[in-house]
């Protein structure tokens, strides 16, 4: 018998479900495993009385803010410093330092600076995605071809012209790698940050719903979170594909797919 | 030869300036009272810090916490990942039940998972590693897996021909192909160790550099915090630089001698 790949990509995820749901029903689980079917009850729960929207729109005008201007901030410094060797000379010791600190443990000042509210989580989910976007647009820019500048310019374009039209096109692939990367971080330290010291969003949901031991609500904030880092991973994918129609035929990326 | 050392000094003046430069900014934003000194701290008491914390044993105690346990995960996801990503790359069937998991997961931040580690492992190191563990094993899997992936047909064609085993070829041809995508995998995810365990421990935690750092912060001693900033940084910085060694030294014929060895 042969079972299709579609088919086989299902297996281990439906049965890992069921066996939680068939083990939580029966009772077999600890109080802090609800089975999926409760999960979902208090995810309606708390999405029907407007609780998880309000929370979800906190830590979404977050997340976005602080992920647009870390990204922009990070590129253009990046493609500065990939440019200008002066630029680069600044900030290649500097970031190379920062990079390895966990970007949480500045929190404390962060907290100190902006306060609980809104400014220290878009603060610190900026900070912390300035520098994986800075690496790869410095690289990035680095990385470009000369001779695709040289030929550019032998036909007389501009230089405005050949810096959008030549040099962002060419260095697009990675510049998008360094957003991703800062995406993650960026979801991935607004939660810690929410966790730690925060009002409202749905780290403070969450953990409100364990300090309640409302398990199924601490799920589904975790779910819903865990939905919102994955959907935005998607969208910026397929801005990317759009951006790159032509750019990824041949590569490992293709296979994958 | 000695204008060869002179423009070599100029050289590292050009590339390391600026960390100087900014600490005596700092030092002089600060001396000169223009920032309030209770969020500013003065590098000289940072520094202060740093030398009394690490005499009573205080920083070390924590340092060896914390780099225990990212040691442990980061192990452990290695050891567990990357034959596992290789069996992904060879067997039809692993890959299909396995891929979605992979691929899917990774954008998901797993992070939000976390408080259910604690309830599963407990508060202490237990939840800490495994959730390490679960941390580095996706860029470990997935980087490795493109490696393994990316090996050239003809190269194991060519092994086949000249009638090596199935053993051989995985040992002599299809592990050292990939070993340049091993080593992309393990040098995201040492960083992303050390990360996770600082973030787990100042989220709940008696113990480790997080605990220290959360803990200052509530006391408003910020030297505190920025010594232990400091002794993080150092720390991920030698690691991430052995492991570079180690890397070219095991892919000598690939150097990466443009990259940003960051």
């Amino acid at each position: 018998m042969k079972i299709s790949a579609a088919v086989q990509h299902w297996i281990v995820p439906v049965a890992l479900l069921a066996a939680w749901e068939v083990c939580g029903d029966a009772a077999l689980l600890p109080r802090y495993l609800p089975p999926p079917s409760q999960i979902l009850a208090a995810l309606y729960e708390v999405a029907a009385d407007g609780e998880l929207l309000q929370a979800v729109s906190i830590s979404l005008y977050r997340v976005v803010l602080g992920f647009a201007l870390g990204t922009g901030a990070g590129t253009f410094v990046g493609l500065a410093a990939g440019l200008v060797p002066a630029i680069r000379h600044f900030f290649d010791p500097l970031v190379s330092f920062l990079y390895a600190i966990p970007k949480i443990a500045f929190l404390p000042i962060f907290l100190l600076l902006f306060g609980l509210g809104h400014e220290s989580k878009i603060a610190i989910t900026a900070f912390s995605c300035f520098f994986p976007v800075f690496i790869a647009s410095r690289y990035a820019a680095l990385s470009v071809g000369k001779h695709l500048v040289w030929v550019a310019r032998n036909m007389g374009a501009p230089r405005s012209t050949i810096f959008f039209r030549v040099f962002i096109p060419a260095a697009a692939p990675q510049l998008f790698s360094g957003a991703r990367i800062g995406l993650a971080n960026s979801f991935v330290i607004l939660f810690a940050a929410e966790l730690i010291g925060s009002r409202g969003g749905l780290g403070v949901l969450i953990s409100e719903g364990e300090d309640a031991a409302r398990f199924d609500l601490m799920f589904a904030g975790i779910i819903t979170f865990g939905i919102l880092g994955f959907a935005a991973d998607r969208i910026l994918m397929t801005i990317r594909r759009h951006a790159l129609r032509g750019q990824i035929i041949g590569t490992v990326e293709q296979l994958v797919r | 030869m000695m204008a060869q050392l002179v423009t070599q000094i100029l050289r590292g003046i050009e590339r390391w300036y600026s960390i100087p430069l900014l600490l005596l900014l700092w030092q002089v934003a600060v001396g000169s009272g223009l920032v309030e000194s209770r969020l500013l701290p003065s590098l000289l008491q940072v520094w202060a810090v740093l030398v009394k914390d690490t005499a009573n044993g205080v920083l070390p105690y924590h340092t060896a916490i914390t780099l225990g346990r990212a040691a442990t995960g980061f192990a452990l996801a290695a050891i567990a990942g990357v034959p596992f990503a290789a069996a992904m790359a060879r067997s039809i069937v692993i890959r299909n039940l396995f891929e979605p998991i992979f691929f899917f997961g990774y954008p998901v931040p797993k992070i939000a998972f976390f408080p259910v580690f604690t309830y599963i492992f407990g508060i202490g190191s237990p939840s800490k590693v495994a959730f390490a563990f679960l941390e580095c094993v996706y860029p470990i899997v997935v980087t490795a897996y493109l490696g393994f992936r990316a090996i050239p047909q003809p190269l194991i064609w060519t092994a086949e021909n000249m009638g090596a085993s199935p053993a051989t070829i995985i040992r002599r041809v299809v592990f050292p192909a990939a070993t340049p995508g091993i080593f992309t995998g393990l040098r995201i995810a040492l960083p992303v160790s050390i990360i996770v365990i600082v973030l787990t421990e100042m989220i709940s935690d008696s113990k480790g550099l997080g605990y220290y750092i959360a803990v200052s912060g509530t006391r408003f001693e910020y030297a505190n915090v920025y010594a232990a900033i400091l002794v993080i940084g150092v720390c991920g910085f030698v690691l991430d630089r052995a492991l570079l060694l180690v890397r070219d030294k095991s892919v000598y014929w690939e150097r990466d001698e443009d990259a940003l060895h960051l």
